[in-house]
């Protein structure tokens, strides 16, 4: 207060808004700004437009420009090559020109191919209202159908059997329905349990007499294709997308189950996903692949693919249930008194509160899990399984094509890059249009 | 370590499964295929063709054994196994008979709970060196830096060759046989070993094959040949007979092409006991008349096979050697058919 | 704070018992941090607690719609008994509703949203008419217009506006307010101050945790002083500010009324 008079001031008129002095905007500034802000970055700015004009050319000229597109064997490529005067290494596509559909679908009945290209398209109208909200809610309906018309296209034979396995949600439902009937909370949980205990019989015991009966009276069949003749990217999306599927319910149980007061349930939990977590993967699939046959009756025949989806799935939940446990951690405690205080139970702020935020803090690190399943696949040629990867070693033992590498990976390595790349970019699109917090 | 951890849980399974499956033969007719563990891919010796179907020389021992059961060489499933799994699958039942270039030794025969039921190509461990490095001997090697595949008996072989002959070397350890051949070709070694008919294969495969020569040495016995569980001998005689099936063929001049015509009938009464024209010789086996007919025709005999995936007219460009019938001055000697 | 005459006609206590709790002890672990509290909160009635930080005034009122679980004495609620019932508790926390210190809206959900979320999901109202419900209590805390954004882009007095119309979306018989104004600006307490009076004179049942001692004075018929986890004192506003009978008291009205 004591200099009040000489810091005393009032403005006499509005400055109006002017532009900025060039320099400070424009592409220079933005070069400047960007790219040659010290003389270090400078540096590594140059060192790297250099690296990226040297490489670029070569890469080009390789897959493109002396490639060879069409020939019946490698010496044959090298033919052409050499008559078109190539000098040093070129690719030959002509491999996978000629290998393409064993790449896509491994030893598939080339006659039926239309069954998994039709499976592959219904998976996109499945997928699509789970990905984009806007669309009718109505969709759903075909999405969770979609996994036994999936089943049944791919392995054909009767469609009774996918019918009769759907069979068992509904006799779970139905059971739910007769026991619960009030809305009993405890009760809830006991009519939930036996309802998937009736689920869980009929699956073992009723569900393939009741599809051999309906068979019986009106067969609905189409071609049986065995497990063995799958390989390629089908069996890759077979494997990632199954995975995907299950291991993300699974994880949020598993989440759920590792909060949960209930010591023994928490335990259970806690066991599994360190148990799984402390084990490679390589590891389960092994175990799935040999020494099951040791724990199994003998003569039990077990689709070597659905162990290894289990195995898979398993593995890939351990780590979702982490993840998700982390969005769970992050969310104040807050939201889940103002759920309960509302008058909400368990379930219902789980899923109307909770796990919505959750799951949304959880993108990244849910999508980047589904990254390394949709990859860890690729294991799967280690126990004799043909997957993009694994089949590669007996088309390049044929002595037409021995000699060929860098095409046959090159090639899987841009199906799983658009694929993984496909995902990372979805689950930003998500990210920005579930972001609701600071606008 | 690794390497006998590994044979020390496969041992153990070996163990456990004997007991397991004890009649493979009636499990294989009731699955209506046979499953035949084979290499992930080796030239000539197992591959996949333009149309998705296995292809090769020890594929060939496991149609003629599916043709000898079922009549049909299309009837057996194949997995692919790499040096490591091939064990593993073999002893947990995963496949009913392994016939990858697998050699037969000791320790494979007893402790790992095998039986070897014969030899399809005598093999021995030789080297590949550049030209240019104008080495003419393996003794020469000393100091050299040598791709060798892990896991396998060619690793064991390397080391005594080089200590009993007083040199050193410097092991670069691979996987596969694609990875060692990009080493190689990259400069990574100066020398590639492993059975000779894989360094042929791989040879063949090069853009300049001239500028490479595989030197004289043979340091090894490997015979490789199809191998079955211990413990169900019956099994163990079908496979062991199906491959001699195929190599009596050679022998007696039985082929794809005349089979059906000799098992009419002929002057030789051992071509008539192994084609069921005399005798109910199947049946022993538990087999029908026509089995050996059939494991004949899925392929020709061994001789036929040979030619195909890795005779001189084709790229892998085997000679017989040591693989000649033994009225040629080769090794293949199978016992008689009575 | 808000000084202007309010309108208490609707303001009656009747003999009815909304909430009783006799002889209730808390423990957390080997913490006493309730001893002995008896409250019986008749309905109509608008208690407000007071007390220095700590003494227990959160835990209390959180209790009361077993946000907390007490171990020792019991607490009857609109007739039922707090126990480990599931289906009681969920049974009173329909018809308690709660406001936070830190608003505690659900981010993910529109205001409107946030509001029709418990009728939907707990009362089984349908959509059309939770909305319309909706709108007609975000009408009255004043904000319809923001109906549509999202928590995130509200103020920090309309966020808690949001928080009291959402948990009247509910139509509770008691409101439960836990210190609503002291993560507030002074210029939004007002806001939810006058909210809150407007809510008193429409006769509803409140417990308040609140330092502000101006709305005391005007709405609340007892004011409760805790210290140390027990009731110190309580009296109606008058005699208690005018009057406090306690040393503690004394000392706590001086340090917050002294500035
Ligand atoms: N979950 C808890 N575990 C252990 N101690 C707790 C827990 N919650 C609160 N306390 C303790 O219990 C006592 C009472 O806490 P409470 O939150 O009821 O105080 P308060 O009167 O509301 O204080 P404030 O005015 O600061 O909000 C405090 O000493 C606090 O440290
Ligand atoms: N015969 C030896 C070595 C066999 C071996 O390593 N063979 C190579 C090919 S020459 C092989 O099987 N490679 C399989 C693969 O690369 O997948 C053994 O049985 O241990
Ligand atoms: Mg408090």
């Amino acid at each position: 207060m004591s200099n009040a008079k000489s810091v005393a001031f009032v403005a006499t008129k509005m400055i109006p808004p002017s532009p900025p002095p060039s320099g400070s905007v424009g592409p220079i500034h933005w070069a400047r700004e960007h790219l040659f802000p010290t003389p270090l970055n400078a540096l590594l700015t140059l060192v790297s437009i250099a690296f990226v004009l040297w490489l670029t050319p070569e890469i080009i000229r390789w897959a493109f420009i002396d490639a060879v597109w069409k020939a019946g064997s490698l010496a044959e490529c090298r033919e052409i090559a050499r008559a078109a005067g190539v000098e040093g290494s070129f690719a030959c596509w002509a491999v996978i020109n000629e290998r393409f559909n064993q790449f896509m679908f491994g030893f598939y009945p080339s006659e039926l191919y239309w069954r998994p290209i039709l499976a592959f398209a219904l998976l996109l109208v499945a997928l699509a209202p789970v990905l984009f909200a806007h669309l009718p809610r109505k969709m759903l309906i075909f999405s969770a159908v979609y996994p036994f018309l999936a089943y049944w296209l791919i392995w054909g034979d009767s469609l009774w059997a996918p019918l009769s396995a759907m069979a068992g949600f509904a006799v779970a439902y139905a059971a739910f329905r007769a026991l619960s009937g009030g809305v009993v909370q405890l009760g809830l949980a006991a009519a939930a349990a036996a309802a998937g205990l009736a689920a869980v019989l009929w699956w073992l015991f009723a569900a393939s007499s009741a599809a051999e009966a309906m068979q019986a009276v009106l067969p609905l069949s189409i071609e049986h294709v065995e497990s063995a003749k799958l390989g390629g990217f089908l069996l890759a999306l077979i494997l990632g997308v199954s995975g995907i599927a299950m291991s993300l319910p699974l994880g949020i149980l598993l989440a759920l189950g590792r909060k949960s007061d209930l010591p023994v349930l928490k335990g259970i939990c806690v066991a599994f996903i360190e148990f799984i977590r402390g084990v490679p993967l390589i590891t389960l699939l092994f175990v799935a692949s040999t020494l099951l046959n040791y724990f199994l009756p003998p003569g039990t025949s077990f689709d070597l693919i659905l162990r290894v989806v289990i195995m898979v799935t398993l593995f890939a939940a351990a780590y979702m249930a982490e993840v998700i446990r982390g969005g769970l951690a992050a969310l104040p405690q807050g939201q889940y008194e103002a759920a309960a205080a509302l008058g909400l139970d368990y379930w219902k702020s789980m899923r109307l509160v909770i796990l919505p935020q959750a799951l949304k803090i959880s993108i990244p690190g849910i999508v980047n899990t589904f990254i390394g399943l949709f990859k860890d696949t690729t294991l799967v040629s280690v126990i004799g399984l043909l997957d993009p990867v694994g089949i590669i070693a007996p088309m390049r033992a044929d002595s037409n094509w021995n000699g060929i590498v860098w095409e046959f990976y090159g090639f899987v390595a841009l199906f799983f890059f658009i694929f993984c790349f496909g995902m990372s970019r979805y689950s930003m699109y998500l990210e920005g249009k579930l972001k609701t917090d600071h606008r | 370590m690794k390497h006998s951890l590994i044979l020390g849980a496969v041992a153990a399974i070996g163990l456990a499964a004997g007991a397991a499956s004890a009649n493979t033969l009636e499990d294989v007719k009731a699955k209506g295929h046979l499953q035949c563990g084979v290499a992930t891919g080796v030239p000539g010796f197992a591959f996949t063709d333009a149309d998705g179907e296995w292809q090769g020389f020890d594929v060939a021992v496991c149609r003629a054994v599916a043709a000898a059961i079922f009549g049909d060489p299309k009837a057996v499933k194949f997995t692919p196994t790499t040096g490591k799994t091939r064990f593993t699958a073999l002893a947990s039942g995963e496949v009913d008979m392994l016939a990858r270039n697998t050699t037969w030794t000791f320790s494979r025969d007893t402790d790992l709970g095998f039986d070897f039921v014969g030899v399809n190509y005598y093999d021995g461990q030789g080297f590949m060196v550049r030209k240019d490095l104008g080495v003419t001997s393996a003794k020469e090697l000393d100091g050299a830096t040598v791709c060798i595949q892990t896991g396998t008996t060619t690793e064991l072989n390397l080391a005594d060759f080089f200590r009993t002959n007083g040199m050193s070397y410097e092991p670069v350890p691979i996987e596969t046989n694609a990875e060692a051949r990009q080493k190689y070709l990259a400069g990574a070694c100066d020398v590639y070993t492993t059975d000779a008919s894989g360094l042929a294969a791989t040879r063949s495969t090069f853009e300049d094959p001239k500028a490479h020569v595989i030197l004289p040495e043979i340091i090894s016995k490997e015979p490789l040949g199809p191998l079955v569980r211990h413990g169900d001998n019956e099994w163990g005689d079908l496979v062991r007979w199906t491959l001699n099936a195929l190599i009596i063929a050679e022998e007696k001049g039985i082929t794809a092409a005349n089979v059906e015509e000799m098992a009419k009938g002929t002057n030789d009464p051992e071509v008539n006991r192994l084609l069921g024209a005399e005798g109910e010789y199947g049946k022993m086996i538990g087999l029908g008349k026509d089995w050996a007919v059939n494991a004949i025709k899925a392929g020709g005999n061994y001789g036929e096979i040979f030619a195909r995936y890795i005779g001189e007219e084709t790229p892998v460009g085997l000679a017989r050697g040591l693989n000649a019938q033994w009225t040629q001055g080769g090794l293949l000697y199978a016992p008689p058919f009575r | 704070m808000t000084n202007t005459a309010i309108d208490t006609s609707n303001m009656v206590v009747s003999d009815e018992v909304a909430v009783e709790i006799v002889n209730m002890n808390k423990w957390y672990g080997e913490f006493h941090v309730l001893r002995d509290i008896n409250l019986t909160v008749n309905r109509g009635e608008r208690i407000v607690i007071c007390g220095p930080s700590g003494s227990g005034k959160s835990t209390l009122i959180r209790c009361i719609n077993r946000l907390e679980e007490h171990q020792k004495g019991k607490i009857v609620v609109d007739g039922i008994e707090l126990t480990s019932d599931l289906k009681n508790i969920d049974k009173i926390r329909s018809e308690v509703g709660m406001v936070f210190q830190h608003f505690n809206l659900f981010p993910h959900l529109t205001i409107l949203e946030n509001c029709t979320l418990a009728p939907i999901w707990v009362r089984k109202t349908p959509r059309r008419e939770a909305e319309e419900i909706a709108m007609h209590f975000l009408e009255k805390v004043k904000i319809p217009d923001q109906a549509h954004k999202y928590p995130g882009q509200l103020s920090g007095g309309q966020q808690q506006r949001v928080a009291i119309a959402r948990a009247l979306c509910m139509k509770p018989r008691i409101m439960l307010f836990d210190e609503p104004t002291s993560a507030l600006d002074p210029e939004m307490i007002k806001e939810v101050l006058d909210t809150m009076i407007e809510l008193a004179q429409e006769g509803m049942t409140m417990l308040c945790v609140t330092h502000e001692m101006g709305f005391a004075r005007q709405v609340a018929n007892r004011v409760i002083f805790m210290d140390q986890g027990q009731i110190v004192e309580q009296n109606e506003p008058e005699e208690f500010f005018l009057n406090p009978q306690s040393e503690r008291t004394k000392l706590f009205l001086s340090q917050i009324l002294g500035h």
